[in-house]
């Protein structure tokens, strides 16, 4: 009977086994995906809940209340349309046009459905209706409204969409983010629904573009990482670099002559970057850009953001070239940007995005506080710090002038991306950068559709956002 | 103090009756509970007066009768009863009465329980026996065949008198029975022959979940009884080979495979289902909406495939982790019956239902949390449906049948060792 016993025992502990990882499997997916399936649009527990729960307060960091409930149960905004606007996106509305809004998002805290037992008793107790947590958000909603305005009133971005997200580059705290056009959620008339601006989209954390010459961070990173003395290698601008009978040429047309990359940077020049890119070959690229999170399954807690993409699998020289600069299949969101951006200035350490700063319970309790979590270490610190240099000198005399804001040094990379909108091709203007201030630890992405140029049409709304933060914002 | 009284205090004392008494009190709160919620419902007032009684006949008062494992006894009796909970509190939203219906099962249930280990327990010569089971079992599988109703892509209903009936579920006892007395025997041909008759039957039926398990069942079987690691090789190849050519002989697997690997792909039509599952226990949380709570019945067939997520989503995902602990002791406490057995047929057998029950609670649990492609197998004990149900707890009933002679066999022993006994007669007749 001992050897019978013996594979007894081993199916025993198969069985047990099976079962135990099921377990396991489960307490994982729930844990990492849960939020995200139980998105509100299709989740028809939440409609249910919503008729029985009164939802908890949407806030700011300043207390603004952003979203609450009225006696009747309706959603009720700001009774600014401009500020309604502007924050749109990040709330979402009340028929579910909005995917992944903190007001669906975040149903799970705002329904009550993390009420505990004990606080469910006491309002059974008491005789009331069951209410939700208020959720408080890292964001400014001043800001959001602030750059908003400042994409309506430019000449550059008049009428134009983009997007804009500003957060702390040290704990992650998102302080704007901003998608335009935005909508009144309080009268959505079908001219919105049927507008072909899509203002429904939110374009910081859904629209993946080219990155184009922003893109231009990554490939340096890559160049000091792994080509030694490319400080001092000298490169020769031509205006034209041929790959493979296309053509690379930079913006306006110029010629740079001889540079090395400290100077190749500020101006942006596509040559040396296009010739980086094919010293450095396709898989260092790729390597270098999925340290900084391209090609990731991005899981943040509190933000659904399409993933980034450096394209796997052979690719031709041209490709590579292409690449560089930003261009060829590439692409990223603009919330993704500006954490690139916020990743050179925090040393090379990337923060995860967060949205929640803390969420209360209906007696006081306080649920969950903001925690930083490092995301990723994007790049060593060394190589950080010269790209810092590179893009202050950006700023200060190259692309980027006109972000610059007296009192202020910033930082910054432009970015002019060709891509194809509905069969055209387009010019969609970048601008990344970041306060260099220990005082004001902020980063920033601008993104405007169309825009033509980083340095003109995306780099002055930079400009008025570090404007206002250093105007409003108390020292850190 | 009285032998007696003092017998009945310790009685009293004993964990499998403050076990049994916690789960009683448990259900009976629970359905009084839904029964008092908004308008009054009679029956869960029948109910909560219906299963606990239930439990307390199977749990407390059975075992009067002969030696049995209470804990094994207990966790079945719990699964059973909460099935039987939670049909009930979906009952209320959806207007249907699986709640009394599978309240009966469960009392079927419990005495197709009692056959079994009545058989196991008094059943020496399994010699003509064994045929004439292998013969029915192989009849009753094939019904379906020539008057079969078609349910969910499969084949494997028949209705007999307004009584619709799943003849592949009861045939496990038999299909157990039959393989374990042949592999005693070490008679290998006839003991593939019958397996093969089996999984083709029910190839042909479509049923392939159930096919599975019962293929797994035989493998195992076979390793554990032989140990030939090369035959159980080549079985399990020919297994992946069949599962390869079941996707592409089968539309409806090829279906179930695409949806399992991205439900959100065509969430509106296919992927509709196991998406709101995860919905469900996703919404759940940690300690559930609540009985009676939540929107469990949007799922599609939430009464027997997806019945776990309901579970998850009432009761909440510590509780859906305790239902999983108590399969893992429930296979633990067989297979250390198995262990206990004297004879090589009880011994196999007490293995067999650990399987086979072990297996199907894995495909069932892995298809719900998206682990494994979701096939329509039930969740034992839980699921709706009477055939389900009752060929479960048959099972637990062969089971408790060996643990029963395993008692025997100690008692006899030390008896033996002790001089009680008689020698002249052996307890019992050696298996034939």
């Amino acid at each position: 009977m001992k050897p019978l016993h013996n594979r007894f025992r081993l199916l025993t502990l198969i069985l047990i086994g099976l079962l135990l990882f099921a377990g396991l499997y489960g307490v994982y997916s729930v844990t990492v995906y849960g939020s995200r399936w139980v998105l509100s649009s299709r989740n028809l527990r939440y409609r249910e809940a919503r008729n029985e729960v009164i939802a908890g307060d949407i806030l700011d960091r300043n207390g603004v209340v952003l979203a609450t409930t009225d006696d009747d149960g309706n959603r009720v905004y700001q009774s600014d349309a401009d500020a309604r606007e502007a924050i749109v996106h990040l709330i979402g509305d009340s028929e579910g046009n909005v995917s992944n809004g903190v007001d669906s998002f975040q149903a799970k805290y705002l329904l009550g459905f993390e009420t505990t037992l004990a606080e469910r008793i006491m309002t059974l107790v008491k005789g009331e209706q069951r209410r939700g947590d208020d959720v408080t958000l890292t964001v400014d909603s001043k800001l959001c409204t602030v750059i908003a305005r400042a994409f309506g009133t430019y000449v550059r971005t008049k009428n134009k969409s983009g997007a804009a997200v500003v957060m702390n580059y040290k704990t992650g705290e998102i302080l704007a983010l901003v998608s335009v056009p935005g909508f009144d959620p309080l009268d959505i008339s079908d001219d919105i629904k049927n507008s072909t601006s899509h203002p429904f989209w939110n374009r910081a954390v859904q629209s993946t573009l080219p990155p184009g010459s922003t893109f231009k961070i990554i490939t340096t990173a890559s160049a000091l990482e792994n080509l030694e003395d490319i400080q001092d290698y000298t490169f020769t601008c031509t205006g034209a670099t041929e790959v493979m009978g296309q053509i690379i040429t930079d913006y306006g047309n110029a010629q740079h002559g001889e540079l090395k990359l400290s100077k190749a940077f500020p101006v942006s020049c596509n040559n040396t970057f296009a010739q980086i890119a094919m010293m450095l070959g396709d898989k260092k690229l790729r390597t270098t850009a999925e340290d900084f999170g391209f090609n990731d399954n991005f899981l943040f807690r509190d933000l659904v953001v399409e993933n980034s993409t450096y394209p796997t699998g052979d690719r031709t020289l041209v490709d590579v070239a292409w690449s560089g600069i930003g261009q060829s299949e590439i692409t990223a969101t603009p919330l993704h940007m500006c954490m690139v951006a916020a990743a050179i200035a925090n040393s090379g350490v990337m923060m995860e995005p967060r949205l929640l700063y803390s969420v209360t319970g209906p007696t006081g309790l306080v649920r969950l506080n903001l925690t930083s979590k490092v995301y990723r270490r994007a790049v060593s610190e060394d190589i950080a710090e010269i790209i810092q240099g590179y893009m202050l000198d950006t700023v200060a005399r190259g692309t980027g002038t006109k972000a610059q804001v007296e009192g202020l040094s910033i930082a910054g990379k432009t970015g002019s991306a060709e891509s194809s909108l509905d069969g055209e091709d387009v010019t969609h203007a970048w601008f990344v950068g970041y306060i260099d201030d220990d005082r004001y630890p902020y980063a920033a992405c601008v993104f405007v559709e169309e825009g033509e140029s980083g340095g003109g049409a995306a780099a002055p709304i930079a400009q008025a956002i570090f404007r206002y933060i250093q105007e409003y914002f108390p020292f850190q | 103090m009285s032998r007696s009284s003092r017998y009945r205090r310790s009685l009293r004392k004993s964990p499998d009756r403050k076990l049994v008494s916690v789960i009683m009190l448990f259900f009976f709160s629970a359905f009084l509970l839904i029964a008092l919620k908004g308008e009054l419902h009679w029956q869960g007032f029948v109910l909560a007066a219906v299963v606990p009684a239930l439990i307390y006949i199977a749990t407390m008062w059975l075992p009067h009768f002969f030696p049995a494992d209470k804990l094994l006894l207990s966790i079945a009796n719990f699964l059973c009863a909460l099935g039987v909970l939670v049909l009930y509190s979906t009952d209320l939203i959806k207007g249907t009465n699986y709640g009394m219906q599978q309240a009966v099962y469960y009392g079927v249930g419990i005495l197709a329980m009692l056959v079994c280990i009545l058989l196991v327990r008094y059943i020496r010569y399994w010699r003509v026996f064994i045929y004439i089971i292998a013969v029915c079992a192989a009849g009753l599988i094939a019904l379906p065949l020539a008057f079969g109703t078609e349910i969910y892509g499969a084949t494997n209903w028949i209705v007999v008198g307004g009584i619709s009936m799943q003849p592949s579920e009861v045939v496990k006892i038999a299909f157990l029975l039959v393989l374990c007395y042949f592999m005693s025997q070490r008679r290998f041909w006839p003991w593939l022959v019958f397996a093969v008759l089996c999984m083709g039957v029910l190839m042909l039926q479509a049923d392939l979940g159930t096919a599975l398990i019962y293929y797994i069942t035989a493998v195992m079987l076979y390793y554990a009884s032989t140990g030939n690691l090369w035959v159980t090789g080549v079985g399990l190849l020919g297994g992946a080979g069949s599962a390869v050519f079941g996707y592409y002989k089968f539309a409806h697997v090829k279906r179930r495979i695409a949806i399992w690997r991205n439900p959100w792909l065509d969430y509106e039509d296919s992927g509709f289902q196991i998406a709101q599952m995860l919905m469900a226990i996703a919404s759940g949380g940690l300690f559930g909406l609540g009985l009676g709570l939540g929107t469990p019945t949007v799922i599609p067939v939430y009464h027997i495939d997806a019945i776990f997520a309901v579970i998850c989503e009432q009761f909440g995902i510590i509780f859906g982790a305790l239902i999983l602990i108590m399969y893992a002791i429930l296979i633990l406490r067989g297979a250390f019956i198995a262990h206990n057995a004297r004879r090589s047929f009880h011994g196999l057998l007490a293995m067999g239902v650990t399987i086979m029950l072990g297996l199907q609670t894995f495909v069932i649990i892995g298809g719900v949390l998206k682990l494994i492609p979701l096939t329509g197998v039930t969740m034992p004990f839980v699921s709706y449906g009477g055939t389900s149900l009752v060929s479960c707890m048959g099972l637990i009933g062969l089971l408790q049948g060996v643990a029963s002679v395993n008692q025997d066999d100690l008692k006899y022993d030390y008896e033996v060792s002790h001089n009680l006994h008689d020698e002249d007669s052996l307890p019992l007749a050696p298996l034939d």
